[in-house]
């Protein structure tokens, strides 16, 4: 405030000067710096604010839904922890900004909040340097062996776990069965990704519908596939493999089923999470869909025509005894050096995700399947909810004949610049325009990347 | 030199003589030039001299490190090429048609014979007013890939089929460049219209003495007088082009297909921010300015701007 | 004949000019249309050119101006603020910077000016990493200061008031010095006054700057209620959230005030700009 005094002193002079003959003109004034407003935004969302003196605690998130869980959480807490009550305050905003807000303000070394939501691909660029976040080893130590090891793999760094997953994030096969039925194709029949093709002819053949969608601004359609196969983009020294020959043979795989078997078509809008694509399915334009377990809340939230028409299946395989699904997406829920309260933070955050409670709490508020795997069975998993309602009843059958199948994903500080290269070059190269076959756009990805390595 | 004065000053003299003293004809103009000094040192040299020296660091949370030229020697890649023809190739086609059409636009809208001058005036201004973001709103409605969308039923209805404008390179570019056209002819229409008061009815008529017909009148007569504003034009056209973002954000939100939206601030913005390189976005707006410079006086040459008086 | 003729080109000319407003405003209309419609549908297909008028509504608008729109309103108020303040700050600072050069003779103006086209040419990108650092150092993120601090001595303002007062009388100045003016009471009491078209021309010239600038509130700007208009916007097209129906009918009250503060000055603007600005 000082430079303020020193402001309007000048001003005052000024004042003095601006008269003429002597007298005391009016001058002109001018506004200083306004305090922001108590504003009461619907995307900001506070919780347990019944308890007087609890802790505020403040948490950044960019998916709405997330905050869901957090709210049971807070309640039990608040109810078991009555000496030591909580006020969440929960931001939303979009990725893309509230992760260049969260990495600009760790690297500034003030204005994080206290927990923040990190999204997978983003993950790599909080844990170069010195990490700017909290190591949650002694609340994950303990229970690791009850959880799929893999999702708290991806977020950790020289043996520290920093974020804590959302879900498994099993990727799957959802089929429209009133198309699938017009096509004459018994979706249990489909065993390999041979006899998805074959069954995708019969769709195209018999319905207006295709019989997939192939995202080309995202990568849901193809790291899925590759790390199915056991391929990833890094090997796991973390060397770059992104054209190794697996993943030249799923992209040319994509590019066939769009250009060549003519049964899938680009995804309208460019992605799976695109207004235009939601429409479209809705008016049933594809017979099936391959992306995780979480995108049931988006059937829900954005098709509301398809409900009690999806069923879900493991994927197609790639060979006899290959793995029928691949651990997908995902966010890593983070404690920051900038809290006032870590051990509470890291506590509150163990007590939300790590519990059973918590992990019976992901799938009865979010729809997703738990980390926890020794969940799965639980009675309380079979209570009826909207995604039982959607979706058939067998869910978490499907998911536990999975267990096992689900590869880990190599996570090293490029994994945003190779993200970037897929979403913005390959796949719109190799599947959408067809001017690059794909190893050749893979390659070039390969050398973008390369020549932008910083180093170490 | 005289603010130091000042300070000294300031001491020795009573309030009423640091007023007497400011108030002094050889003081007072340094007074009314402080802001923009003030500003210069804080808000440009300060800064620039920290983007020079961030260029050849790798900055990290709590590791800054000088790496000499390694951030120069990475900007040397295929990504950073292809943002520079994008921009280059938004920069050529605004300059030729946010100069080229609204000297024809403002030419008709200073003439006796157009009707409603004042209405067409301040319609063509509209656009000028709302936001790139907002605009960039409505382009992607009227642009959608769907043949249900504006302008692909306009297509549908001579017998095209439905084109995705956003997916491709041509027709990515198309759409910015006409974003930024829509928004900015009636502002440059507004330049011109200004620069054309000054120029003297005697020409005309000595002209229209001569014979001239009216394109030679345009030729020979409107043209050299509007030239200050179409050099003034054509460097602040250049400029902004350089410096688009928005005008790509709002159509690909920094990701395009291919890259065809990405431009080299852009390019900042996704290394330096979204990537959190810093030390490489500084080493890339390094670059961008050398650009400008060498551009903009190549400009100013080729317009004979420093032949004439200052 | 040639008198008829006459009136043909202008009629030509009339039709031809009614032809370019009407695809120049296409926009702006499908933007009031579009806001009158179901927003997801929007999304979804695009805008389509064949709709039933009957399924026009206002229910965009109630959306905002009930409980949804709290935000909205408030990144409105912040708008107004950010733009208000700098309006009056860089007014303030431009003008006397730009009277000061074309008024009076002293060691250094020539430099200063030449300085000031420099700055013209320097893209505010390229600063932005250092500034944004700065801002940091200084505790001013997220305040709105931070927002208007790169804009407030602007020197396309400086520049456009150096050459608008460089066709003032200078022989005033002497009058009211011998009247007993101050130098600052000339320029306050005198000389502004006389300057009336340039403030028009550069309030507005300022104002749209303020009011559509994105980047640099994106950067500096952290929380929802600090947000201005386009970066709040901006946040509605995120995909994880379902608010396209404050967008539209958000993007059409944006454009108010500016269109407001065009026609209260439009008087001034162009004789502003025709006097000053773009001599050369």
């Amino acid at each position: 405030m000082k430079h303020w005094s020193i402001f309007g002193g000048a001003m005052l002079s000024l004042v003095y000067l601006a008269g003429c003959g002597g007298g005391s003109g009016d001058g002109s004034g001018s506004e200083g710096s306004e305090e922001g407003g108590e504003g009461e935004a619907d995307e900001v969302e506070v919780i347990g604010e019944d308890s007087e003196d609890a802790t505020e605690l403040t948490f950044w998130t960019f998916n709405e839904q997330h905050i869901g869980i957090y709210e049971d959480a807070v309640e039990r807490w608040n109810e078991e922890y009555e000496d030591r009550p909580i006020k969440l305050q929960a931001e939303v905003y979009p990725i893309e900004q509230m992760n260049n807000n969260l990495l600009l303000s760790l690297q500034s070394g003030s204005g994080a909040p206290d927990m923040a939501d990190i999204e997978i691909s983003y993950f790599a660029n909080f844990l170069e340097g010195d990490v700017q976040l909290e190591s949650m080893n002694e609340h994950v130590e303990p229970v690791l062996d009850d959880m799929v090891e893999e999702r708290f793999d991806i977020y950790s760094k020289d043996d520290n776990y920093y974020g804590m997953p959302y879900h498994v994030g099993a990727t799957v096969m959802y089929y429209n069965t009133d198309i699938m039925e017009e096509a004459g194709v018994d979706i249990d029949e489909i065993v390999t990704w041979d006899d998805y093709v074959e069954a995708g002819e019969q769709v195209v053949e018999n319905t207006d519908s295709m019989m997939t969608t192939v995202e080309v601004d995202e990568h849901f359609s193809f790291w899925p596939l590759i790390s199915q196969r056991g391929s990833d983009y890094f090997n796991d020294e973390g060397d770059l493999t992104l054209a190794d020959d697996t993943n030249v043979d799923t992209l040319q795989f994509l590019s066939d089923m769009v250009n060549e078997d003519e049964v899938a078509e680009v995804t309208p809008g460019g992605f799976h999470h695109s207004e235009e694509y939601y429409g479209y399915m809705n008016d049933g334009g594809a017979a099936s869909l391959m992306m995780p377990t979480w995108y049931m809340g988006r059937f829900i939230d954005y098709m509301p025509d398809l409900e009690g028409k999806m069923e879900i299946r493991p994927l197609p395989v790639w060979e006899e005894g290959g793995n029928r699904t691949a651990g997908m997406g995902g966010t890593g829920t983070v404690v920051t050096n900038q809290t006032e309260e870590p051990e509470l933070a890291k506590e509150f955050l163990a007590y939300a995700k790590l519990s059973e409670e918590g992990n019976i709490a992901l799938w009865q508020e979010l729809g997703f399947d738990p980390p926890m795997y020794t969940v799965w069975d639980d009675e309380a998993m079979d209570e009826p909810n909207p995604y039982y309602d959607y979706f058939d009843d067998d869910i978490f059958d499907t998911l536990l004949d999975l267990n096992g199948e689900i590869e880990a994903l190599n996570i090293t500080p490029d994994l945003p610049d190779v993200q970037s290269e897929i979403h913005t070059n390959v796949l719109n190269s190799a599947v959408r325009q067809q001017n690059q076959d794909p190893e050749e756009a893979l390659k070039q990805a390969e050398e973008a990347v390369r020549s932008g390595q910083t180093e170490e | 030199m005289e603010r130091s004065e000042t300070m000294a000053n300031k001491k020795t003299f009573s309030l009423k003589g640091i007023l007497h003293f400011l108030n002094s004809r050889k003081v007072a103009p340094y007074v009314f030039v402080s802001p923009f000094i003030v500003s210069f040192l804080v808000l440009y040299l300060y800064p620039m001299i920290q983007a020079i020296v961030m260029s050849f660091q790798q900055v990290l949370p709590g590791q800054t490190t000088f790496i000499g030229t390694h951030n120069y020697q990475r900007i040397l890649n295929p990504t950073f090429f292809q943002a520079l023809g994008n921009t280059a190739t938004y920069v050529f086609f605004t300059v030729i048609i946010l100069v080229m059409i609204p000297i024809v636009l403002s030419v008709f809208l200073n003439s006796k014979s157009l009707y409603f001058k004042n209405f067409f005036r301040a319609s063509l201004f509209i656009p000028a007013l709302t936001s790139v973001i907002v605009a960039g709103i409505i382009f992607r409605m009227m642009f959608g890939e769907s043949e249900n969308s504006f302008v692909n039923e306009l297509l549908g209805l001579v017998g095209m089929e439905p084109v995705q404008w956003r997916y491709g390179a041509g027709t990515g570019m198309f759409l910015m460049v006409l974003l930024a056209s829509w928004r900015w002819i009636g502002v440059n229409i507004l330049y011109f219209l200004a620069g054309l008061q000054n120029v003297s009815e005697e020409l005309y008529e000595a002209a229209d003495i001569d014979g001239a017909s009216a394109w030679q009148k345009f030729l020979f007569v409107t043209m050299p007088a509007l030239k200050p504003v179409i050099i003034f034009v054509a460097t602040i056209t250049i400029i902004n082009g350089f410096r688009m973002f928005e005008e790509s954000f709002v159509f690909w939100e920094n990701s395009s297909p291919g890259n065809i939206g990405l431009t080299i601030v852009g390019y900042i913005y996704r290394e330096g921010i979204q990537q959190n390189d810093m030390g490489f976005g500084a080493a890339i707006g390094v670059v961008l300015m050398l650009i400008i410079f060498v551009v903009s006086m190549l400009q100013l040459k080729f317009f004979g701007a420093f032949k004439k008086e200052d | 004949m040639g008198k008829n003729n006459k009136k043909w080109v202008s009629i030509l000319l009339t039709a031809l000019f009614a032809v370019i407003t009407v695809i120049a405003l296409t926009p702006v209309v499908s933007l009031i249309v579009a806001s009158m419609r179901p927003s997801s549908e929007l999304m979804r297909q695009g805008l389509s050119f064949f709709f039933d008028p009957a399924t026009l509504d206002l229910g965009n608008y109630l959306a905002v101006f009930s409980e949804e729109g709290a935000s909205y309103w408030q990144w409105y108020m912040n708008s107004l603020i950010v733009s208000g303040g700098l309006i009056v700050l860089s007014l303030f600072f431009s003008s006397m910077v730009g009277y000061a050069l074309a008024m009076y003779n002293f060691k250094g103006s020539r430099v200063i000016f030449l300085l000031v086209l420099f700055v013209l040419m320097v893209p505010f990108e390229i600063l932005m990493l250092p500034l944004y650092q700065m801002m940091i150092g200084l505790s001013l993120v997220d305040t709105y200061f931070a927002v208007m601090l790169p804009l407030i001595v602007a020197p396309v303002a400086v520049f456009f008031f150096r050459q608008y007062c460089l066709g003032l009388p200078k022989e005033l100045m002497e009058s009211a010095r011998i009247d007993g003016c101050t130098e600052y009471g000339i320029f306050f009491k005198i000389m502004a006054p006389l300057m009336g078209p340039s403030f028009a021309a550069m309030a507005i010239l300022q104002g749209l700057t303020s009011w559509n600038n994105f980047l640099w509130p994106l950067l500096v700007l952290r929380s929802n209620e600090m947000f201005t208009l386009p970066v709040g916007l901006a946040t509605l097209l995120t995909p994880y959230g379902n608010n396209y129906e404050l967008l539209f009918s958000g993007s059409v009250l944006t454009i108010v005030p500016i269109v407001i503060l065009f026609l209260f000055f439009q008087r001034f603007f162009i004789s502003g700009l025709t006097v000053g600005g773009v001599k050369g």
